[in-house]
């Protein structure tokens, strides 16, 4: 038995570290003494291993399309862009690490973020002690913008908690007949996942709309039955969901398992992703969620984005790599602006003042940042309608009207 | 009331399916002492190849088992005489966990390499509705998942039980050493067994993949999971592991409907702290280790 015990130890140990064992860097290519003259380096690490490798490449890729098309117009300051990127294989130690060196052993002249709030804190941290800007694709949730730093700045239009209010206000603005009473909200014990929801939750609790099932659970949850059962029991108006793909999934085909027939269903990241409807095989229609970028949207370079992105990878351009290409759009502004990409306090404060200062033109639309570097606008919010994704709030970008209450499924 | 009845309902429906998933575990484990951490990447490599064959051939993905349980077998006769059967037997539980780990990875790395990291899905229509008796609700994807998971035990125990290669086996967990003196090739059986163990992991696979998504990295949210009933049910007993399947997908589903999701993810590892405490042997260890 003690044999046993040792190996069932072994295998936490492993579980622990196993994020360990595959990693896949890229070294810079060749590179010329002098910084001024050589390439402007810019390190990143990406989850391109584990949990978050699918959304890790979206990012990739963004990044990718941008360096592309900077490189084309002639680089940064005249200065061809190199990107570094090291796999951190879903692992906020081996974040930090990973930036750790590329800011002390590749020399990169800038840094740009990973995906995912876990991720995001701990690499934030180090650039900050270098005194290096962070501008990051996918770090929402509040806890990010709580830590203190003074150079971070997230590259979407809304923090997590600010998701879904444009739904809060058109849920909110309905006839006192057609308003629902109650709610019922689950999440995955996930900062990010968990913020969308309860950005939702709090405000329609304070316009009185009852919360009947509030459940957050683990990410390690495989069967979601059991939470629909809870749902189901206490029958609410509209269901909302803090999720990512997999839990998203799970719910939806849960739900309608057990027959509930709610008159709104809003989950967060999952129906975004192409894989979705034939994931819950019919039961995508009329599914809300919030979505911070469109295929369709004519901001600034989108439409060439999209483009270029198809030439590259031969799919269609998605979110994640929106949020990393607008990353590019901001530090390449702020590099134009005040004419200098050194790793120096001196350069990197200016590149930070600026950003806080200004509004920048991207493909998610203009953006500005508050003293936390949370960005001041709202995601836009997207409903399947006839088998297809249309932007449904606000009224400013929608492409069809909302459907309320959905459809059964 | 009826929520409790609903828990209980969906608790043994999924406690069904766990055990089918861990019951190859409990047999390598009963058979040769090995600590299979590869056996859910096993599964989701079922899971996947399920997919290719419903997605590039149109079939239902039962179908798949013809191709993929033989399959299996084969492979898990090759795993354990190319790989497990080199293992130094004085530390076999132990080299064993570090081996699977790597193949575990290996397999994870090539899932990747071969269908992205994105998500798959086998949805079929029929998985998506529910029987409603008496107020619950039974889902047809838990269902199927329950019956074949009955299924493949009962077959599995017939084969145990009843069958010359069963009796080879049983001889070999019970003493390995004896069994060789009476002239029963232990090497070979292992080989079997081994093949046996994954030729579940291919039908767990097809189950699987019909009830969830899964991308290349889903196999390690169950491995503790699947650790934690084959220790609790009592090492190496496959029955034990079925009833402590049972017992813990039961005894989850109640916790989630009347405290909450955390603390039912939880309950696996309650389980297997209390049992490793008061009864280190699992909870069928000591009489029904050896006799299935």
């Amino acid at each position: 038995m003690a044999r046993v015990l040792k190996s069932l130890a072994i295998i936490s140990i492993c579980a622990l570290g196993m994020t360990a064992c595959a990693k896949t860097d890229e070294p810079g290519g060749a590179q010329t003494p002098g910084q001024q003259t050589g390439p402007v380096k810019i390190g990143i690490s990406l989850p391109l291993t584990g949990d978050f490798s699918e959304p890790g490449k979206g990012i990739q890729e963004g990044y990718q399309v941008w360096a592309d098309q900077v490189n084309a117009k002639g680089g940064l300051l005249g200065r061809k862009v190199e990107l570094i990127f090291r796999d951190d294989a879903s692992d906020p130690n081996r974040v930090s690490s990973d930036y750790e060196s590329l800011i002390t052993q590749d020399k990169v002249n800038l840094v740009f973020g990973p995906f995912s709030s876990r991720l995001v804190i701990p690499a934030a941290k180090v650039a900050e002690s270098y005194n290096m800007v962070f501008v990051e694709p996918a770090g929402a949730a509040k806890e990010v913008f709580e830590q203190g730093f003074k150079r971070l700045f997230y590259a979407a239009p809304a923090i997590a908690s600010d998701h879904y209010n444009y739904l809060a206000d058109y849920i909110l603005k309905l006839p006192a007949d057609q308003k629902p009473k109650t709610a019922a909200y689950a999440s995955l014990d996930d900062p990010f996942a968990q913020g969308t929801a309860y950005g939702l939750r709090d405000k329609l609790a304070a316009a009185g709309i009852k919360t009947v099932v509030d459940e957050v659970y683990p990410p390690e949850t495989t069967d979601f039955a059991p939470i629909a059962a809870k749902i189901a029991a206490a029958k609410p108006d509209i269901v909302v969901g803090g999720t990512q793909f997999e839990d998203s999934v799970g719910l939806v085909r849960a739900l309608q398992e057990l027959k509930v027939q709610p008159k709104l269903a809003a989950f967060s990241t999952g129906p975004t992703l192409a894989e979705f409807p034939t994931a819950v095989k019919g039961a995508a229609e009329h599914i809300i969620s919030p979505v911070g970028w469109s295929a369709t949207a004519t901001f600034t370079g989108n439409q060439d984005m999209v483009k270029r992105y198809k030439e590259m990878f031969g799919g269609e351009a998605n979110e994640d790599a929106a949020n990393g290409y607008t990353v590019g759009q901001i530090v390449e502004a702020a590099v134009s602006a005040v004419k200098c990409v050194d790793p120096t306090p001196e350069c990197q404060n200016k590149l930070a003042d600026h950003i806080r200062q200004g509004t920048f033109d991207t493909v998610v639309g203009p953006l500005s940042f508050d003293d936390q570097g949370r960005p001041e606008q709202a995601h836009m919010i997207q409903q399947y309608v006839d088998g297809k994704v249309q932007i449904v709030l606000p009224e400013s970008a929608k492409t069809a009207d909302i459907v309320y209450p959905k459809k059964e499924w | 009331m009826s929520l409790l009845l609903q828990g209980l309902a969906l608790g043994v429906l999924t406690g069904g399916l766990y055990a089918l998933l861990a019951s190859g575990l409990s047999l390598y484990f009963g058979v040769m002492r090995v600590v299979m951490v590869a056996h859910p990447a096993f599964l989701f490599l079922g899971a996947y190849l399920t997919y290719t064959v419903h997605t590039v051939f149109g079939l239902d993905p039962f179908l798949a088992l013809p191709v993929t349980v033989p399959l299996f077998f084969v492979l898990g006769v090759a795993v354990q005489r190319l790989l497990i059967a080199r293992l130094a037997p004085e530390n076999l539980a132990m080299m064993s966990v570090l081996l699977t780990f790597g193949i575990a990875l290996t397999i994870e790395g090539l899932l990747g390499t071969f269908y992205t990291g994105s998500y798959k899905s086998v949805s079929m229509d029929y998985a998506t509705r529910s029987l409603t008796i008496a107020g619950v609700h039974l889902p047809y994807d838990k269902i199927i998942a329950f019956w074949v998971a009955a299924i493949t035990l009962i077959v599995l125990f017939a084969v145990l039980v009843k069958s010359r290669f069963g009796q080879s086996l049983r001889a070999t967990i019970q003493h390995r050493e004896a069994a060789r003196l009476v002239g029963i090739h232990t090497e070979r059986v292992a080989g079997y067994g081994f093949g046996v163990g994954l030729a579940t992991a291919a039908v767990g696979g097809t189950v699987l993949a019909l009830i969830t998504p899964f991308f290349p990295a889903s196999h390690w949210v169950w491995i503790g999971k699947l650790m934690a009933i084959i220790v609790v049910g009592g090492l190496g007993s496959v029955i034990g592991a079925a009833l402590a399947a049972v017992l813990l997908g039961v005894v989850e589903g109640l916790v989630l409907v009347t405290v909450d999701a955390t603390w039912a993810t939880m309950m696996f590892y309650v389980f297997l702290f209390l049992t490793l405490l008061a009864r280190p042997q699992g909870f069928f260890g000591g009489r029904l280790a050896h006799r299935f």
